[in-house]
This record gives structure tokens, sequence and C-alpha cells, in this order.
């Protein structure tokens, strides 16, 4: 399994949309590295995300790859991944931040 | 990126405090690096799993951009330890902070990669603007 973090706004991501979504990053993972994700869906409290010192409303995905990626794969599939997100959210590029990690040696 | 959390346990740092640490945090982290504050997250959670609090009552856990320079870091940790202390009203003890480098190449954000150290003239052309964190 590919291990992904997903942080969000309390109350930012409907229930529909974070099963979709959930769904949505597996297949992705799926595609990508040859194995589903495994999903750490985690809400920050409301009153409790601030970027740049204001109430947040950014996403992080974070996906740990199971191989080393070279960076122009990286890149682009860092960007099929936040747009991914983008397109189930109606929120825009600015507000995601997307990582895609290689293994821990 | 970077992202700030801070795990706490429940009430160790009230509604009040938050923005006020996250507004140090943000002016923290901008001065010594120079990174524009829109980039700045700096979230609050309560009991959470991660960061682990290893008894301590607020450890905040920051993923930065590798390149940073130890003195920068230490710096980083010094200011913001400092902040959490001054108004969450806790003792030194109480506090922790740990942070873990990012290559920059495998963050995306703003809608592209972000650059590598000593590659951010353009990059911060595009992407600084003013801010009331700043």
């Amino acid at each position: 399994m590919i291990s992904c973090t997903c942080i969000v706004q309390a109350g930012q991501v409907s229930a529909e949309v974070e099963a979709t979504l959930r769904t949505n990053l597996s297949a992705f993972a799926e595609r990508a590295f040859g194995e589903p994700a495994e999903i750490n869906w985690r809400a920050i409290p409301e009153r409790g995300g601030f970027t740049a010192a204001k109430p947040s409303t950014s996403s992080i995905i974070s996906m740990t790859a199971n191989k080393p990626i070279a960076q122009p794969e990286r890149a682009d599939l860092l960007k099929e991944m936040c747009e991914l997100w983008v397109r189930e959210t109606h929120r825009s590029l600015d507000e995601v931040v997307g990582v895609i990690s290689d293994p821990q040696t | 990126m970077p992202l700030y959390l801070c795990n706490t346990v429940k009430g160790a740092i009230s509604d009040a405090a938050k923005p006020k640490i996250a507004a140090d945090i943000t002016r923290i982290h901008c001065a010594v690096t120079g990174a524009p504050a829109q980039f700045v997250h700096a979230f609050f959670v309560e009991e959470d799993a991660a960061p682990p609090l290893d008894g301590k009552s607020a450890v905040l856990f920051g993923s930065i951009r590798g390149g940073r320079t130890d003195a920068q870091k230490a710096q980083i940790v010094s200011e913001m330890l400092q902040s959490i202390q001054t108004h969450a009203g806790l003792d030194r003890e109480d506090v922790g902070m740990l942070t873990t480098d990012v290559p920059a190449s495998w963050a995306f954000e703003g809608g592209e990669v972000m650059p590598e150290p000593g590659e951010e003239a353009e990059w911060l052309a595009r992407h600084q603007r003013p801010t009331a964190a700043e």
C-alpha cells in the first residue's frame, strides 16, 4: 500500500467529496506506483489552521512512493495529483500543497 | 510548504493564542528564510498521534524546504519555542520542537514545483506579494 496523508480544514470537504477523493487518490497511486493508497485523513479543527497567518483554506496531500522517482516524472505526478484534488473540491491550485516523497532509505 | 504542525494536550493552547503563535511562526519563517508568507502553513491539533507529544504539553513539527542551514534552523526553533511559551503560558520544558528537511523538488505549491535552493529568484518574483504577516 502507498501511504497517503491528506490534511484538510474541518468542514471544508464534505463526506461525499472525501469519499470520492479517497477513491481517486487510491486509483492515482495504483496507476503511478502499482499499488493502491492507504489514506490517512486528518482534519484540522476550526480556528486551528492558518496560512500566511490568516484562517487557512489550504489542503496538504502527501504521498510516499514505493520507488525513487526521476524529477520529470515526479513533476508530472504532482501536477496530476493536485489537479485531481482541485477538480473534486473546486478549490484553486493555490490552496493545495502536494508532496510526493521517495521511500525512506 | 513549509508546514508547521503543532500537537498539544487538550487545552494547552487557547483559541486566542493560536493566531498569535501562527503570526509569529509566519513572521519568523519569512524573516529567517526569505520565503513568501502565503506559503507558510501553521496548523494546530490536539491529542493527535503526530507529532508525538512524548510527555510534553505541546510539540511543533516543521516540515521545511531542504537547504536551510543549521544556523537558520536553530534560529527558527529557538524563536518559535519562545513564541509558544509566551502565548500559551507554558514552561520551556513543556514545549518541544523538531524540523525535517523536505527536498524542494518533492513539493508542488502555487501551481508549480517548488524551487531548489539558489534557484528562487524567478519563483519569488512570481509568488511574492505583500501580506499583513510580512
